[in-house]
């Protein structure tokens, strides 16, 4: 690597050069920040302020610059030199903008702008640049696991796309769950009847497929490896073996129906006329297209009851508290098989709500067409009588305690149950709690587990140091947590389709499975080419560690969120980069800082913070350290700045990837070289978690509450250090906070800690 | 005899009723209750009634005296998210409960429209004269010189206008071919007694 | 001169709000070229107009900011604002697209330093606010806009006040000369995420949007919610101002309906029993909303949403299309007419506000695109296979949630990809 050369620019538009002394800036660049190469400029961004920075870097050998202008979220794509490290000092948003345009406040704000020419030129001397992964490479294979309509959809369409893909299916046949189905409900207009499935379809089209391998009565017994490099061990019933490799997985497991025989309230496993949705298909199926017959006696079927969301959408935490979302669909297209072989049949569908949503409003009227009666009413109870069946409910429009006498079927709409294998959260987080030192999690999980607990069946058989399955999110699916990508689990590389993560019908699980199947391409192109999936998409740098520094201590391998980290045969941390998302939570969790990325690092951090001047004691300046979420409470602190909300002039912020990459050591350094303060601004954390990386704000309030005796070590009070939570809205809040922390630290005093 | 939730009596409305096979397309908004500007007086407002069709409800629907009170102002019509024609159901199911002789018997709508279909169904034309002072007097004759006496201007006032000719008392004039139109009449009920299977 | 470089292995993406961002993001993560075509001056669409997302409340612009910096570091994606697809010819995998570019008057010297916005005195309709408020005529579309750049409104081009705007920019950044142009690109598959808007509520007579001030539409209310607002994220109502703490939610304004929509527009049920957090962030237990409804379709796991709403003492859920509504004009309050179809209970109850949760209606009815595309009933985009290398994302395609469009967006991607790549085969 050529010798490092820091050029510092400072920029004079946007006011700048009206509100602070640029000269001086300059001069702080070149005799504390040691830059080489200083340049002042009315319009830095402009082509030719562009130009003169390119110019420098090819004439002058600049390797690292330093640009004092505004925030690193604005004119990102013109100072997004990729060739050279590149440090952004925030001298707009972050000081001019968020100070009163006042002569008594020209001091202070200048003792800002200069703090923070330091902590630039200090950052980037720090940086390398990122090199990416000399060892990067990928397998344009995609593994789908379950071969139902979810998986059968991720494999044609990744093959379309030019993928290979290999499918496993536990069964003897693809289809899953739509297999078992006499008719689904439609997926295009005009949405009126009951369409075949594509079952058949699918299943040909996959078996003329050249790219596609499909493992029946097979399951995956061992996954390991990364995006990109994943190595999959097949076994089938017969016994045999096979490993394949793939780039990224589908894991399209899909569901279970809710056991009916939990509802005996609802006559089921009383009466053979009281059966679930599944029931009622075999039935269908049974009878292909000519009436169906009464179970019990294989009776002309005159009646039939629709009980809507049995053992679903329950308070009282004996059943599904969710609801399947698809169970309305399912009961309208079944009492049309009843009316397509006789009208005269009465079908009677038992609602609360019907939730039919977009197009399932025309298949709604279609069945009132049809002559499907529907009445909103909650069932008490089905009681079997003979060849019937008495359906007792409230008809909450009549307001009515109301029985029908002589169901000769009931067919009870019970919910989808994910196919989702291991709960490895528990563990995981018995496992945290033990790292750092409290064992009563572990002790009480070690307890359920020898009480004969039956352990539900893998899906992945993951080798991964943090568990066999994909993490679940709640009830067992596997969604994503985030509205805006419902693709980011926690497992780079595997996305899961279709109900498994989602009670869905056909429809969505088909174009979830598509979606699916997009993602894990995408996750095989980024490991070929060493880049990081979401969040930081196309984030070359990745974590390097000193192992011979490292304690073994495991906080890494069990805090990163995204399972990344394995352990090896000597029990030091594996890191898998292409698993690896780069929010730093494992330098953050590192007691012994081994662990820092080229262009983020304890030190890019730890040097910044280190930079900056801090009065004395007597000199009534306190300072601040405000470590800020880049991605919500940096952009809150931009736009207060924009709308010119003024804060405490007093501190210095410096943006993070993720609070939990904030190693303590920068709060001790904070501390110990004086500053007054620091605050740590977070994303929401706990069961509606707003943080990126999933983990990593609530890492950090967990590391912090510990912080204590740190401070009471260095016999400083607790209000010294304090953790916020602060949504990108906040932009009133947020100035207000820090001008109350301000007040507080006025108030409690100045830091011993200065001049040591 | 009908049953609870089967749908016999929902199929002798679909019959019977003139536009009754909209009765399955309601989705208990309930729009049309609170858009009738006589809601408050009635019993069951009209979902209502649909979902006692539907819940085999017939004795209570048909000698409800709900649908005897719409007047026909088609607020209901118009809002309907299903576009059920919810006035002439209403009317259709009156002329139910009429034929079947459960509806109330004192009720005032229906004694008005039976007034006034026989008034016209004698001369073929409506005889104003004698359908307003058998409204006068339907509640007895000293109320029905009360109501006269309250009425007497406007009377006189549309006899002045030659709106209004007394000597219509004695007989009136009526359409050219009565019998013709008799015929027509028998001809037609008989048609829609095939057609509701009241014959 | 607007220079755009694309091949028909380029991806169009139609359409700049989070279906159309995360479509052209998906492609382009994957190493394809994108040009993303937005008719505003700013990307994010609706969603950036929404204050919190449900079920988790969290906030819309967290999102985007991610979207943003990853489009922003993504040298694949070419981003036109103010720029509307026009024609469309060819065929799959070698379409030819014209785009109109409207004139913007601010080029890309702009540094959003906000000078121009202080000259001039013109103030227009801030349609990011949905007019509820105003904005200088120099403006940003909003604090988050990106690109991060100013617009100068085309009713004072010609006034003196863009003269002040010009001269007030020391960066040569305002170009009132700007005319609008036309360029012509090729694509070999286009993605339309031309999105949604909100029924027009005045077509609902009853509900009198357009006579009564303090009946407001559920995407105006979340205007009224957000800090970015026209209060500053204070609910208060447009008549007088007071503090609207009693407050109806209508559901199914226009949707389910024969005479508006045919469809659920799916979303209203979940965004009203969100709005209702907003009444009780606000007021607490001082606070009073109701939910006038037909049925509550809180699908799959947002039924814990739903019940944890039920659970809210200052909340009431009322079985009951609403039929009509009437603004009292002594005190403001709007009565709501109608009758509790659970039991038959007449009611006339008085509001402070009332929030129509207007239905869902793509943006642009599919047969009007500038294309030959299937559509549903309601306009939505079918995925049929004569629409060749067309295809719906988010909704443009469905009336749906943020998270199912973006799951369709990125599907849609994929459809996309198939195709271009099949070009490249071809091509070698």
């Amino acid at each position: 690597m050529a010798d490092m050369k820091v050029a510092a620019y400072i920029c004079q538009g946007c006011g700048l050069g009206e509100r602070l002394d640029t000269a001086a800036l300059a001069s702080v660049a070149k005799k504390e920040g040691k830059a080489a190469l200083i340049k002042e400029h009315e319009f830095l961004c402009n082509a030719d302020g562009i130009k003169m920075i390119r110019d420098d870097i090819a004439n002058e050998a600049v390797t690292h610059v330093m640009i004092g202008a505004c925030s690193r979220r604005a004119k990102t794509e013109a100072f997004g030199f990729t060739d050279v490290c590149v440090s952004r000092a925030n001298l707009r948003e972050g000081v001019i903008w968020s100070q009163p345009e006042t002569e008594e406040a020209r001091e202070t704000t200048q003792e800002m702008a200069e703090d923070y020419i330091r902590m630039g030129c200090a950052e980037v001397k720090k940086m390398t640049l990122p090199e990416g992964d000399p060892a990067a490479v990928t397998e344009r294979t995609l593994l789908v696991v379950g071969g139902g309509v979810s998986g059968m959809t991720a494999a044609l369409e990744a093959s379309k796309a030019g993928y290979k893909v290999v499918l496993v299916e536990k069964s003897g046949a693809l289809g899953g769950w739509a297999a078992k189905l006499h008719k689904r409900t439609p997926g295009k207009s005009p949405y009126k009847d009951p369409q075949n499935t594509p079952v058949a379809e699918m299943a040909a089209a996959i078996e003329a497929d050249a790219n596609i391998k499909v493992y029946l009565n097979a399951s995956t017994s061992k996954t390991s490896g990364a995006p990109g490099r994943f190595e999959i061990e097949i076994s089938t019933e017969s016994g045999s073996t096979t490993i394949e490799k793939v780039g990224a997985i589908v894991q399209a497991t899909g569901f279970e129906l809710y056991d009916a025989n939990k509802l005996p309230e609802l006559g089921y496993g009383k009466s053979a006329n009281v059966v679930d949705q599944a029931g009622l298909e075999a039935l269908a199926k049974a009878a292909n297209g000519s009436p169906i017959k009464r179970p019990s006696d294989g009776g002309e079927v005159k009646t039939v009851v629709f009980v809507q969301c049995a053992g679903q959408r329950d308070d009282s935490g004996k059943h599904l508290p969710y609801c399947s979302g698809s169970c309305c669909l399912t009961s309208v297209k079944q009492a049309m098989y009843f009316k397509e072989a006789n009208p005269d049949i009465d079908t009677v569908v038992i609602y609360t709500d019907l939730r039919m949503p977009g197009n399932g409003e025309d298949f709604y009227r279609s069945g009132q067409e049809k002559g499907v009666i529907f009445t909103k009413g909650k069932v008490s109870g089905v009681e079997a009588a003979g060849n019937q069946c008495k359906v007792s409910f409230q008809d909450l429009i009549l307001n009515d305690q109301v029985a029908i006498d002589n169901a000769d079927l009931v067919v009870l709409a019970t919910g989808q149950v994910p196919n989702s294998g291991v709960d490895i959260d528990t563990k995981l987080k018995a496992e945290i709690a033990a790292a750092a030192g409290d064992n009563s999690l572990m002790e009480a999980y070690t307890a359920s587990q020898q009480e004969g607990a039956v352990q539900p069946i893998s899906m992945l058989n993951l080798t991964y140091r943090q568990g066999p399955d994909v993490p679940q999110l709640k009830y067992g699916f596997t969604d994503s947590h985030f509205i805006c990508f419902p693709y980011e689990t926690r497992r780079t590389g595997i996305y899961s389709a279709g109900p498994v993560r989602r009670p869905m019908d056909m429809v969505q699980a088909m174009e979830d499975a598509t979606g699916a199947a997009m993602k894990a391409i995408q996750a095989i192109e980024n490991a070929g080419l060493g880049r990081a999936a979401h969040p930081r998409s196309g984030d070359l740098s990745f974590p390097k560690v000193r192992l011979e520094g490292c304690t073994q201590c495991k906080r890494c391998t069990v805090e990163c969120p995204f399972g990344a980290i394995d352990e090896d045969e000597k029990r030091f941390p594996l890191f898998n980069q292409a698993r690896c998302r780069r929010c730093g939570t494992c330098m953050g969790a590192c007691p012994v800082r081994v662990i820092s990325f080229e262009n983020y690092s304890i030190d890019t951090v730890g040097s910044q913070l280190k930079a900056v001047d801090v009065p004395d004691e007597f000199s009534e300046k306190p300072r601040i350290l405000i470590l800020a979420c880049e991605n919500d409470a940096y952009p809150a602190l931009d736009m207060a700045a924009m709308n010119r909300n003024v804060y405490s002039a007093f501190v210095r912020v410096i943006p993070v990837r993720c609070l939990g990459s904030v190693n303590t050591i920068w709060i001790n350094d904070a501390l110990s070289s004086g500053y007054d303060g620091v605050m740590m601004m977070g994303c929401k954390h706990g069961d509606d978690y707003q943080c990126h990386f999933v983990k990593g704000s609530e890492l950090a309030n967990i590391r912090m509450s510990k912080i204590g005796d740190t401070l009471k070590n260095m016999s400083l009070e607790e209000e010294r250090v304090s953790t916020f939570e602060v949504a990108i809205t906040d932009i009133e809040r947020v100035p207000q906070l820090i001008n109350d922390y301000a007040a507080l630290i006025q108030k409690i005093g100045m830091s011993p800690m200065k001049g040591f | 005899m009908s049953e609870n939730y089967r749908n016999n009596f929902l199929k002798e409305v679909e019959e019977r009723v003139e536009e009754g096979h909209w009765v399955k397309m309601c989705m208990q908004c309930g729009v049309c209750a609170g858009s009738c500007p006589l809601g408050a007086h009635w019993a069951h407002p009209p979902q209502e009634l649909f979902m006692m069709i539907r819940a085999g409800k017939r004795e209570e629907v048909l000698t409800s005296d709900s649908m005897w009170m719409c007047t026909s102002c088609y607020n209901c019509v118009v809002r309907c998210p299903r576009k059920l024609p919810i006035t002439h159901i209403m009317h259709g199911l009156a002329n139910l409960a009429y034929r079947l002789g459960l509806s109330p018997k004192n009720q005032t709508t229906q004694k008005f429209a039976s007034m006034f279909w026989n008034n016209l169904a004698q001369t073929g034309r409506v005889n104003e004269l004698k359908l307003s002072l058998g409204m006068y007097f339907k509640d007895g004759f000293g109320q029905g010189i009360k109501n006269a006496m309250a009425m007497q201007s406007v009377g006189l006032g549309m006899v002045k206008a030659k709106r209004l000719n007394p000597m219509e008392l004695f007989g009136g004039h009526g359409i050219k071919d009565k019998s013709g139109f008799h015929a027509m009449l028998k001809k037609a009920r008989e048609i829609e007694d095939r057609r509701k299977n009241f014959a | 001169m607007t220079d755009v470089i694309a091949t028909n292995q380029t991806i169009l993406v139609v359409g700049g709000g989070i279906s159309g961002m995360t479509a052209a993001l998906e492609a382009a993560e994957c190493g394809k070229n994108v040009v993303l075509v937005e008719k505003n001056a700013a990307l994010g669409g609706r969603v950036s107009q929404l204050y919190r997302y449900f079920p988790k409340l969290c906030h819309p612009v967290c999102g985007l900011e991610i979207n943003q910096r990853r489009l922003k570091q993504n040298p694949r994606i070419r981003v036109l604002t103010m720029a509307e697809v026009t024609e469309i010819t060819g065929g799959e995998g070698d379409y030819t697209a014209t785009v109109k570019l409207a004139p913007r008057y601010v080029n890309e010297n702009c540094t959003a330093c906000g000078e121009c916005g202080k000259a001039v005195d013109a103030e227009v309709p801030d349609a990011f606010n949905y007019n509820l408020s105003k904005v200088k005529a120099a403006y940003l579309p909003h604090k988050m806009a990106y690109p991060q750049r100013y617009v100068i409104d085309p009713s004072i081009i010609g006034t003196a006040d863009a003269d002040k705007a010009k001269a007030a920019c020391k960066y040569g950044a305002v170009d009132l000369d700007m005319k609008e142009e036309s360029v012509q690109f090729k694509a070999g598959a286009v993605i339309w995420a031309t999105g949604w808007k909100p029924y027009d509520a005045a077509k609902i007579q009853p509900y009198g949007y357009d006579r009564f001030s303090n009946v407001i539409t559920s995407v105006e209310f979340e205007r009224l919610a957000d800090i970015h607002g026209p209060t500053k994220g204070k609910i208060l109502r447009p008549s007088d101002g007071k503090e609207a703490r009693n407050i109806a939610f209508i559901q199914c304004a226009g949707s389910r309906d024969e005479n508006h929509l045919r469809h659920c527009s799916r979303i209203c049920c979940m965004a009203s029993l969100k709005q209702t957090n907003y009444v009780r962030e606000a007021y607490g237990d001082e606070g009073k909303s109701t939910i006038y409804y037909i049925d509550i379709r809180a699908i799959d796991r947002f039924e814990d949403f739903y019940q944890k709403v039920q659970k809210d003492k200052t909340v009431t859920f009322i079985k009951s299309k609403v039929a009509k509504a009437v603004q009292d004009e002594k005190t403001g309050d709007v009565v709501l007419h109608g009758v509790n179809t659970e039991g038959y209970h007449r009611y006339a109850t008085p509001h402070d506000l009332v929030v129509l949760a207007v239905g869902m209606e793509p943006s642009v009815m599919a047969a009007n695109l500038p294309a030959e595309i299937v559509s549903d009933s309601s306009g939505f985009i079918e995925a049929d296979p004569s629409n060749h290398a067309f295809f719906g994302a988010g909704c443009a395609s469905n009336p749906l949630d943020v998270n199912r469009a973006v799951q369709s967006a990125t599907a849609s991607a994929l459809r996309a990809i198939q195709v271009v790549n099949r070009v490249a085969r071809v091509e070698g």
